[in-house]
């Protein structure tokens, strides 16, 4: 049934959130941000399937096109705060604070 | 049938990971289960006979981004002493499981009421590399296109950022 595939989906972006609100390591906090863009993309696919129309499909390559290149800066963000400060938690960014 | 048991099985698998995820303490151990939820998601995506989204998902996702993780978490090589404490962890766990049950309680309810459609594997070229890649180049041309500057920018970006020396 493709309503399972949806909510399969709801599931893991839900715990996504979790894991974004309830950690503060901030390999944690970017692994769970991805795991939520799996969940969309899950979602599309599935929809996609439900419609017999590929679409969806496209822009499931499209997000993981966002997820690469957000992970190629995210990473580079967190060398630079890592080399600066010598820590993970995501409480130092509160630095870029005006 | 033996497709319902697969959906069961990867489904499984792929909470198991995103659970072991944001429980694991250690970013490797969380890494690395993270990996088991992507792979288990790429056999999902079989199943709904999305081929190309099949092999992208693990070449790119499971291949390429989280070996680039794992890759950084070596690279800082993170000990137990650095990792941050978490003293409210599970307070704010159950804060969030209070916000967002609401939430996908609603979500649920909608899936409710799609029509009920067996998810079995389409013939035809549906997924396929050849048909996807038609569409990609024919109806989506200028976001695809759009895509590459974004993953131009993304490299200059993250290449300036790293790359900085210290004065």
């Amino acid at each position: 049934m493709i309503s399972h595939y949806l909510i399969l989906s709801i599931i893991l972006f839900c715990l996504g959130i979790l894991g974004v609100v309830s950690r503060r390591n901030v390999f944690i906090v970017f692994m769970a941000i991805e795991l939520m863009l799996n969940a969309a993309n899950l979602g599309f696919v599935a929809l996609a399937r439900l419609h017999v129309n590929m679409d969806g499909h496209v822009l499931a390559l499209m997000v993981m096109a966002v997820a690469a290149a957000e992970a190629a800066l995210a990473l580079a963000v967190i060398i630079l705060l890592h080399k600066h400060k010598g820590n993970l938690d995501t409480n130092i960014f509160s630095l870029l604070k005006g | 049938m033996i497709s319902t048991y697969l959906f069961f099985g990867f489904a499984l698998l792929a909470i198991l990971g995103a659970l072991g995820l944001i429980l694991f303490k250690h970013p490797m151990n969380g890494a690395m289960s993270f990996v088991i939820t992507l792979i288990s998601l790429a056999g999902l995506y079989a199943l709904l006979s999305a081929k190309l989204i099949f092999a992208i998902q693990l070449i790119v996702y499971a291949g390429a981004i989280m070996s680039l993780i794992l890759f950084i978490i070596m690279f800082l090589n993170i000990q137990d002493k650095d990792l941050p404490l978490d003293p409210n962890r599970w307070f704010y766990l159950a804060g969030a499981i209070v916000v967002v049950a609401p939430i996908a309680g609603l979500l649920l309810k909608i899936t409710r009421s799609l029509p009920a459609v067996e998810a079995t594997v389409l013939e035809d070229g549906f997924g396929s590399v050849k048909v996807v890649g038609q569409l990609l180049f024919r109806d989506w041309l200028l976001p695809f296109e759009i895509v590459s500057i974004l993953l131009l920018v993304a490299l200059v970006g993250a290449v300036v950022l790293a790359g900085k020396r210290e004065e």
